[in-house]
């Protein structure tokens, strides 16, 4: 229904600024009211998955829907791709609308398809206000504006709850996915740099900047490329012209100009086998120094790159490094900073003693003959133009080449790591056709390597050939027939063509190089230019000593924007009592303990420690007095002691012994044959996992944290050893804040609260005793694990 | 205080009926258009009774989820009928929609399919440009044109098959090529960086 043909207001609506035009008016007309308007999102698809634009607009009584009619061969913009441009909507298009009374809803969920969603309202049961009646789907979104749906969907619970809403989640944040200068949307809003934005340029005089402590050493390096290429075009000159012509033709003026009489020609022509002869030593002296001064630069500045990234990749937060794009970004990275270098010592001063020769030798061969230089130059293109089809081409086969023993090398990998299993199963010939199947694929991409390899060799090889070849035919006729010139220049045009080819080649593939380095040298900057999410607030506030009270007001939380692990969460731990979580797996518990040790901030609502905001807090205040015992426990590579002494490396031998003690590794140590100074980790000795858990609790004692959290500390244990432990932790719990998650009920018999989680949200909270009174998920639980064992005789 | 304390405080404590629920998850319930009736609803979703469920009452639920057990390989059969809460349970399984229902139940459980396994495929390849880890798709999709990014890594671009592609974009939008030899040559020299 649109209106064209009513006046548009001069004011756009505050709100709904964003809203096109024909929306605004047609909502007015349903009696919307913009003071009214809490937010408007956009949507992408019609009920029926059409992608076509649309918006939901919500206000604390109605929810109002427009889509617009999808146009057939319209483009749609997905992110990365779209700009502020292309997000806006064309004008007088045709839009359907709906609208729905809040007070009519019961709930509203955001049902997932497998790339996207419905918005769905669940209305009340009109016979019982508190009972669901029929549900609605409203809107239908891709991943694209997931978000969208999200936000509506949390608006509605909380308008239905009568919950307060608070700025925060009213927050447009679409805006700030945008690039400021050119209007693209980020490909990752997580670090804010856009591709097209940081141009090459920059990166560039950036990289540049990683060699300005070296100039000098460079500048020799400059030197010695000039003077390979000057002698590179002495040298036909010598061998030709100067050795046929002035010498062995004995050109009087040559002679006069040496001042010899013309008939020792013999000491001439010694003299000019040693000036040769030393040519040819100054350019392998030359290219011995060139090498050295390589050697020298790059690994110096590889290391201050790759010293730059590893500084900047241990600031950034825990996200950065599980997103899984940037798990292989990292890998990549420390080859990235050789290419870069590379590029840079290697490629770029070559690229212009290259454009220098070029330009030099063709000079010198047209002062010495124009039609013979103009035949030795004609071949010059072909040959960069075999280079330039073919050499990318013939890359690519050997990328697919690299790939293909890639998947057959993971294949043998994953078969070596589940030996067991094939052998258990029986399934080795099975794996040996699967092998197989793998293998063929690499003799085939090898094959098609060789194939090209040598179309390529023999292509580029025929057009040197022939530019020589001809170069001989015309010289021979220029030399018989026209008697322009003699052997000599021909001997020379000869080495001349022969040394362009080279040139020629490096510049066919240096754009290329240039390009992955450019590419090379932009992740590099990517990650060094990453600015955290989890940052140090400025004057940040420190404590001296703290009580260790925690506390969560409203948090929700997910490790995606748009999927909350933890919704609403609210809860208190008095400094120096324990708190036990419990909760089935993937129930949200490990999550509130990344929020308390602020691996992560919250989306909504804050954690704080003794009524400081975690976000205000410094990080020396916060780091330093959390500890974590966790399941999976990691030990660095070096001694026993180093690893216990990991958190206070000044630790002396007595306080690692009394740590030890504590967590009852003291003896287990003693009994290995090099004590604490045993080596553990990768490629150290192997230890068990009770065995480790202790190490890794012996690290929490030292540590001597004020909040202590145990994250499923015993889980991996069995019985006998998780008794022992269990005595250790008692030690360690003693007048700290602790927070422990478990599975076993068990090990939070001493809890002071307990709260039980489940899908995210707080079920039950309360004693132990208050938890079995209320007959619950906590009873219920614990009957399980008390009960049903023991009436099967287990325990 | 350990636990044994509070043994005795539950006689009503029913492990038998625990074991009950529990067996009943094991159990696979096979649906048909002989036990079970499905309707249209008004706000877009299916409705399911099953005249007799499991314990020979009579079973009805206001919206059911309709998901592929196999989305890939054999989308018409093994249909998992589920309740729509966050954790939701199976109610049901419909080993063939071609066998085993109604046509005109067929085609409404198609229809809550396609909304849930929507993923336009791609018909034509205008253009992929790659630069600095990100891959820019210009494409003709039967969902008309469309202009996405995708990261340049494995998991961006997986075969289902010998000659299948699902490409998954920045947000996990999904693509699909069902067959990519039926591309002409100058579209799959762009795709070849992904094959």
């Amino acid at each position: 229904m649109s209106k064209k043909d009513r006046k548009i207001s001069e004011e756009p609506m505050q709100a709904t600024g964003k809203l096109p035009k024909e929306i605004e008016i047609e909502l007015r007309d349903r009696g919307l009211r913009e003071e009214d308007v809490l937010v408007s999102v956009r949507t992408d698809m019609d009920l029926t998955c059409a992608f076509t634009p649309g918006w939901i607009v919500l206000t604390k009584t109605r929810l109002y829907t427009a889509t617009a009619d999808p146009l057939l061969g319209e483009v749609h913009y997905f992110k990365g791709m779209e700009t502020r441009k292309t997000g806006k909507v064309a004008q007088d298009r045709e839009w359907t609308f709906a609208e729905y009374d809040i007070s009519d809803i019961k709930t509203a969920y955001v049902e997932r398809s497998v790339s996207g969603g419905f918005l769905v309202i669940v209305h009340k049961d009109p016979n019982d206000e508190e009972a669901e009646g029929a549900a609605e789907t409203v809107a239908a979104v891709s991943n694209r504006r997931m978000g969208s749906a999200t936000k509506i969907e949390r608006l509605c619970e909380k308008l239905a709850d009568g919950s307060e809403i608070d700025e925060e989640s009213l927050k447009d944040d679409e805006e700030e996915d945008y690039c400021p200068v050119c209007g693209t949307m980020y490909p990752n809003p997580d670090r804010k740099v856009c591709p097209k934005c940081m141009n090459k340029k920059s990166i560039f005089r950036r990289t540049l900047a990683y060699l300005k402590p070296y100039k000098y050493r460079i500048m020799v390096m400059f030197a010695c490329y000039l003077a390979t290429a000057a002698l590179n075009i002495i040298w036909p000159y010598l061998n030709g012209v100067v050795l046929y012509r002035k010498v062995l033709g004995k050109d009087e003026k040559f002679l006069s100009f040496l001042s010899v009489d013309g008939n020792r020609y013999v000491v001439i022509l010694l003299l000019l086998v040693v000036t040769m002869v030393m040519t040819k030593i100054t350019m392998q002296l030359v290219g011995i120094l060139q090498g050295v001064m390589t050697a020298k630069i790059v690994p110096r500045v590889v290391k201050t790159m790759r010293n730059d990234v590893f500084g900047a990749m241990g600031k950034l937060s825990i996200n950065f490094f599980t997103s899984k794009q940037t798990g292989s970004l990292m890998t990549r990275v420390m080859s990235d900073s050789d290419e870069v270098s590379g590029f840079f010592i290697d490629g770029l001063p070559y690229f212009l003693i290259n454009v220098f020769s070029i330009i030099a030798m063709a000079v010198v061969m047209f002062r010495l003959s124009v039609p013979l230089a103009i035949v030795a130059l004609m071949f010059m293109p072909i040959t960069f133009l075999v280079s330039w089809f073919m050499l990318p081409r013939l890359w690519h086969r050997y990328g697919r080449r690299h790939r293909a023993t890639r998947s057959l090398n993971s294949k043998i990998h994953d078969n070596l790591s589940g030996a067991r299993v094939v052998k258990a199963f029986g399934q080795e010939s099975s794996e040996v056709g699967r092998f197989d199947k793998a293998n063929e694929k690499v003799r085939s991409a090898d094959l098609a390597v060789m194939n090209y390899d040598n179309k390529f060799s023999a292509l580029y090889s025929a057009a040197e050939n022939l530019a020589s070849l001809m170069v001989y035919i015309v010289g021979a006729y220029l030399i018989l027939i026209q008697k322009k010139f003699d052997f000599a220049v021909l001997i020379t045009f000869a080495g001349y063509v022969g040394q362009m080819t080279g040139p020629m080649d490096f510049m066919s593939f240096f754009f290329r190089w240039f390009t992955n380095c450019m590419n090379s040298a932009q992740r590099l900057f990517e990650i060094i230019d990453a600015v955290p999410e989890i940052q140090e607030k400025e004057n940040a506030v420190s404590l001296d000593t703290i009580e260790g009270t925690i506390e969560m007001k409203d948090v929700t939380f997910g490790y995606e924007k748009n999927k909350p692990v933890l919704k609403n969460i609210s809860m208190k731990v008095e400094g120096g009592h324990m708190l036990g979580i419990v909760g089935r797996s993937g129930a949200g518990k490990t999550t509130i303990v990344n929020l308390i040790s602020r691996l992560y901030d919250p989306q909504e609502g804050s954690v704080t420690l003794d009524g400081v905001n975690l976000k205000d807090l410094s990080f020396a205040t916060l780091r330093g007095n959390v500890a974590m015992v966790s399941q999976e426990t990691y030990m660095f590579m070096g001694t026993v002691a180093e690893n216990i002494a990991y958190a206070k490396k000044d630790a002396s031998r007595a306080e690692i012994i009394r740590a030890a003690v504590l967590a009852s590794a003291h003896d287990f140590i003693c009994r290995m044959p090099d004590g604490y100074d045993t080596i553990i980790g990768s490629s150290g000795r192997e230890l068990s996992g009770g065995e480790r858990q202790r190490i890794s609790i012996a690290r929490a004692i030292l540590a001597n944290p004020k909040i202590l959290i145990l994250d499923e500390a015993t889980a991996a244990v069995d019985t006998e050893t998780e008794q022992a432990i269990q005595q250790s932790i008692n030690m360690l719990i003693k007048g700290r804040t602790t927070i422990s998650i478990a599975h076993r009920l068990s090990t939070l018999r001493d809890a002071d609260t307990l709260i039980v989680i489940d899908e995210g949200k707080i079920a039950e909270q309360g004693t132990h005793e208050e938890l079995l009174a209320k007959k619950g998920v906590y009873y219920k639980l614990k009957e399980l694990q008390t009960k049903a064992l023991a009436l099967k005789g287990i325990e | 205080m350990g636990f044994k304390n509070f043994e005795g405080a539950d006689e009503e404590f029913n492990l038998e009926q625990m074991e009950a629920e529990t067996e009943a998850m094991l159990r696979l319930r096979y649906l048909t258009g002989d036990n079970a009736t499905f309707t249209r609803t008004a706000g877009g979703f299916v409705s399911l009774d099953i005249a007799k469920g499991e314990n020979g009452e009579p079973e009805h639920y206001d919206r059911v989820r309709v998901v592929r057990s196999f989305p890939f390989t054999a989308p018409g059969t093994y249909i998992s009928i589920r309740t729509t809460e966050e954790k939701s349970k199976e109610i049901g399984i419909i080993k063939d929609l071609a066998k085993d229902v109604s046509k005109e139940t067929r085609k409404m459980l198609e229809e809550q399919m396609n909304l849930r396994y929507f993923t336009p495929v791609i018909t034509k390849i205008n253009d992929i440009k790659e630069e600095y880890g990100h891959a820019y798709f210009d494409v003709e999709t039967t969902e008309g044109p469309c202009k996405f990014v995708i990261y340049m890594n494995s998991s961006s671009v997986v075969s289902l098959s010998d000659v299948r592609l699902m490409i998954t974009d920045l947000d996990g939008n999904r693509f699909e090529i069902p067959d990519y030899t039926t591309l002409s040559a100058g579209e799959l020299k762009k795709l070849d960086l992904f094959l």
